[in-house]
């Protein structure tokens, strides 16, 4: 996709979804925009480090987890903003992410290795979380203390200027993944080829671990908004398999790798699983979360590069019917 | 702390460690000779608890009975799961990162399957071992949990003749080293690979009826052994059959004693740090190179 | 008599029982068409792994115009200026041949834009410009190799290392190659390995002969195909022969 083009569709969406803001609807569908701009953020963050290098991780939960609790902790006990503690948390899930990142990334881990450890480390932070319990709550999770709205608390009565604040930062994601051209392609390069990148002068250690950074620190400040947005968190929702799963499925359902899968992703999957979980209730707890899998597994059985990657797909076989074409009519085809 | 509280936790930690071996050994199989992991490992742990909770219930069928019904069944269940979701995979660019994603899916659909077939409530059944214990020079032996070690020693006994002493053990372990290789000598890996995950998952279906005795039975309990299962796997060598019963019995012993001295969860997070160290130094595990007896 | 520009001292790599590489040394000037010729598994694509850290030598020293590059990173070694292909052509099959060479200009390039620019004429040199928009794992092997070169090109290397870029090309397309590679001389130096005899003798000012892992002639081509130890190597194959 042209360069020029991604950021004309981004500006597009970002207006369309500000307008949107206006629209009177009941309170539900508000959440539900306000989910699915949540889940296309973290996706976009997931999928720097996952869908562009190629390295799945499959416990991004930790960092998110780093990011509410730090930020929770910090205002209940020093009365800090969250708008402050925030950056803490993200500060704070760049140095475990390092911590690991430094060790995989040296020792080569790939593949599922890296997978397992990714998940391995998710679970620490989930074990740390409900160990450490006069810190955090332990397994009864911890809760934030209502404040009618004030904008320094990052607390808001209603849902709209939470709708703001989640868009601007899926805004501000797409526009840093539009931004950073030249080091999606090298971690593209690295993804498909590592040491042919290497020896085309390409820093796999160092784009690695920028990839992973960044990836971490969003994520960390979206599980901030997290916290403030749903004034509770326990270590099994903030911390668990669950939550990174659903990072990585609206990536790779609607494409990882590039600039809108993760949002075209979210945007077809968030609303989907509220429709199933408010049309089957009780009778059928856990559908939507079936379907979930259900997608996934035929997502990377039949279209393992998501729906973005259609028109790519079809570009492709265009190619493909002229190269042959071109091949039967003109001898050896190469020279022209 | 006493010699007397010592040996209890060396002896409850090794019946421990059988039982996660035990649970271990099918996906070590599967690991070790396709090469991927399945993040559903612990799921069909469940299903299989599940299924011999219901065979128990309904029909009064022992549960060290009910292997003999959960093998089979087992055996099909994996051949059409392969069928369906994994050969589908194999051999394409990036099969490894697409089959973890799939099971995963996987784990998702049968997790959620058994919460809206038979609800989120915590079920147990109480047979003729349940809170038994037998004594043994001072010592108590959790009687679920001590034949479910005898269990694990009869199941790797016969895996091990299997693939050490058949001709088809022997096709496994050369697809396992090299399956290109394997290919050549006219052994047809397909077949190896839907045969060896058909077992696999059957192993992991003869440790979920075992243990059900001595396990609560909920549609995410899976989740507890997932974890568990790899590290063994990967701590005691990925393929290396030993391995798994070592990396078993390694686990067993820390996670008890840790409980003991410390907490639970901290005996989760040291197992885990190892696990990462092993992941990051000897990725081949204590016993060495993959594939392996 | 033209500088020094690659100085290869006393380098060794032994693989398990295998000595690889045994005591190599030679020297490369800048702007000369140097190629390296022995047996199979004499140990001529090693030298070019070696020379790049693909694997670390054991012992010995290679300079690049005067400094030490052992144990460098490949990438930073390819920023100072020496770019190698691979003998079986590594293109990233799931980008297209345009974004192929593109990833390899970005890293010389101050902007993403600058480098496009450079696209078509790379394209253009290898003669790749009709299947731009091909993905880099549909090409034949043929096409493969225009790629391969392609990227090396479009890193402006000094030293190019080129292995086996003649295999499976038709005797037209050999020819066209050799008159591509002289006029690469005049920008870079290029030393490259290589099996087919008419292109040694046709276009190397100086040829290296290897063996078993060590050097047993250097010299020019003539030279280096009367030397008696160097046909004994071949067991028998000289001049005389059309090369394969």
């Amino acid at each position: 996709m042209k360069p020029k083009l991604s950021l004309i569709i981004l500006a597009i969406l970002s207006i369309v979804l500000l307008s949107v803001y206006f629209l009177p609807m009941p309170i539900y569908y508000k959440h539900v925009l306000i989910l699915t701009l949540f889940y296309a953020y973290m996706g976009t963050a997931w999928n720097i480090m996952c869908g562009y290098a190629g390295r799945l991780s499959l416990g991004h939960a930790a960092f998110a987890a780093v990011g509410a609790y730090t930020t929770l902790i910090l205002y209940r006990g020093l009365g800090l903003s969250p708008w402050l503690g925030m950056i803490a948390g993200g500060l704070l899930a760049v140095c475990i992410m390092m911590l690991i990142a430094y060790p995989c990334f040296r020792f080569g881990l790939k593949g599922p290795y890296f997978t397992l450890a990714s998940i391995a480390l998710m679970e620490i932070v989930q074990n740390l979380l409900t160990f450490m319990r006069s810190l955090t709550g332990g397994s009864l999770g911890l809760s934030l203390p209502y404040k009618p709205t004030n904008f320094a608390l990052f607390q808001f009565d209603g849902k709209e200027t939470y709708y703001l604040i989640i868009l601007l930062f899926w805004a501000i994601a797409v526009f840093a993944v539009w931004k950073m051209e030249r080091t999606r392609y090298y971690l593209e390069a690295i993804r498909e080829d590592e040491s042919a990148a290497s020896a085309l002068g390409i820093s796999v250690n160092k784009n690695l671990i920028k990839a992973a950074v960044i990836s971490a620190f969003l994520v960390a400040i979206g599980g901030a908004f997290y916290v403030q947005y749903f004034r509770y968190i326990d270590p099994y929702t903030i911390a668990g398999f669950g939550l990174s799963l659903n990072l990585a499925l609206v990536t790779i359902i609607g494409g990882s790798g590039t600039i809108f899968g993760p949002t075209i992703g979210a945007v077809i999957l968030i609303p989907l699983s509220e429709f199933l979980r408010l049309s089957a209730g009780t009778q059928l707890p856990g559908l939507h979360l079936f379907v979930y899998g259900v997608l996934l597994i035929m997502t990377i059985i039949y279209l393992p590069k998501g729906i973005a990657s259609i028109p790519g797909i079809m570009n492709a076989k265009k190619i493909r019917k002229a190269n042959i074409k071109n091949a039967a009519a003109g001898g050896s085809g190469v020279n022209e | 702390m006493s010699m007397e509280t010592f040996l209890q936790i060396i002896a409850s930690g090794i019946l421990l460690g059988g039982i996660y071996a035990l649970l271990s050994i099918g996906l070590n199989l599967i690991f070790g000779v396709i090469k991927i992991v399945n993040l559903a490992h612990g799921d069909f742990i469940m299903l299989s608890m599940y299924a011999t909770f219901f065979l128990f219930t309904t029909f009064k069928i022992n549960p060290y009975i009910s292997t003999l019904i959960v093998f089979p069944l087992f055996v099909i269940l994996g051949i059409i799961i392969f069928k369906l979701i994994i050969k589908p995979l194999l051999g394409k660019g990036e099969t490894e990162v697409n089959t973890i994603l799939a099971t995963a899916g996987l784990g998702f659909v049968l997790q959620n399957a058994a919460l809206m077939l038979w609800g989120s409530d915590f079920r147990a059944i109480e047979t003729n071992l349940t809170g038994k214990s037998y004594e043994f020079a001072g010592i108590m032996l959790s009687a679920g949990r001590f034949w479910a070690f005898i269990v694990c020693l009869v199941v790797a006994g016969v895996l091990y003749y299997l693939l050490m002493y058949t001709s088809l053990g022997s096709k496994i372990r050369a697809v396992s080293q090299d399956s290109d290789a394997a290919t050549l000598m006219g052994i047809n890996v397909n077949m190896i690979y839907t045969l060896t995950f058909g077992v696999g998952i059957a192993l992991v279906g003869i440790g979920g009826a075992i243990i059900t005795p001595t396990f609560y039975v909920f549609p995410t309990v899976g989740l507890y052994f997932n974890t568990l299962a790899f590290i063994i796997v990967v701590l005691g060598g990925l393929g290396s059959f030993t391995g798994a019963l070592v990396g078993g019995l390694i686990i067993g012993l820390i996670e008890t004693f840790t409980g003991v001295v410390a907490s639970a969860e901290l005996a989760q997070v040291f197992s885990l740090l190892i696990f990462l160290v092993i992941l990051f130094v000897k990725p081949e595990g204590i016993m060495g190179k993959g594939a392996r007896v | 008599m033209s500088n020094c520009i690659l100085q290869v001292k006393g380098i060794s790599k032994r693989f398990g029982g295998l000595q690889a590489t045994n005591n190599v040394s030679f020297d490369v000037y800048e702007n000369e068409i140097l190629s390296i010729i022995g047996p199979n598994g004499a140990g001529k694509s090693t030298l070019f792994n070696l020379i790049t850290n693909f694997y670390t030598v054991d012992s010995g020293s290679i300079l690049y115009n005067g400094k030490d590059i052992v144990g460098m990173t490949p990438d930073a070694i390819c920023e100072l200026g020496i770019t190698r292909t691979f003998q079986v052509a590594r293109p990233f099959p799931g980008l297209s041949v345009a974004d192929n060479i593109l990833v390899a200009l970005l890293p010389k390039s101050k902007t993403v834009a600058e480098a496009r620019g450079k696209v078509d004429g790379i394209l253009q040199q290898v003669s790749l410009k009709q299947k731009a928009n091909s993905m880099g794992g549909e090409l034949t092997t043929l096409e493969r190799k225009r790629l391969e070169l392609g990227k090396a090109l479009a890193t402006d290397p000094k030293v190019l290392l080129l292995d086996e870029v003649m295999t499976g090309l038709k005797p037209k397309e050999m020819d066209e190659m050799m008159d591509l590679i002289r006029e690469l001389k005049k920008r870079m130096t290029i030393i490259f390995v290589e099996h087919v005899m008419r292109v040694v003798m046709g276009i190397s000012e100086r040829v290296l002969v290897m063996d078993h892992g060590s050097k047993i002639a250097e010299g020019t081509p003539q030279e280096v195909t009367s030397n008696p130890e160097v046909i004994s190597a071949y067991l028998g194959r000289g001049t005389g022969n059309a090369g394969n």
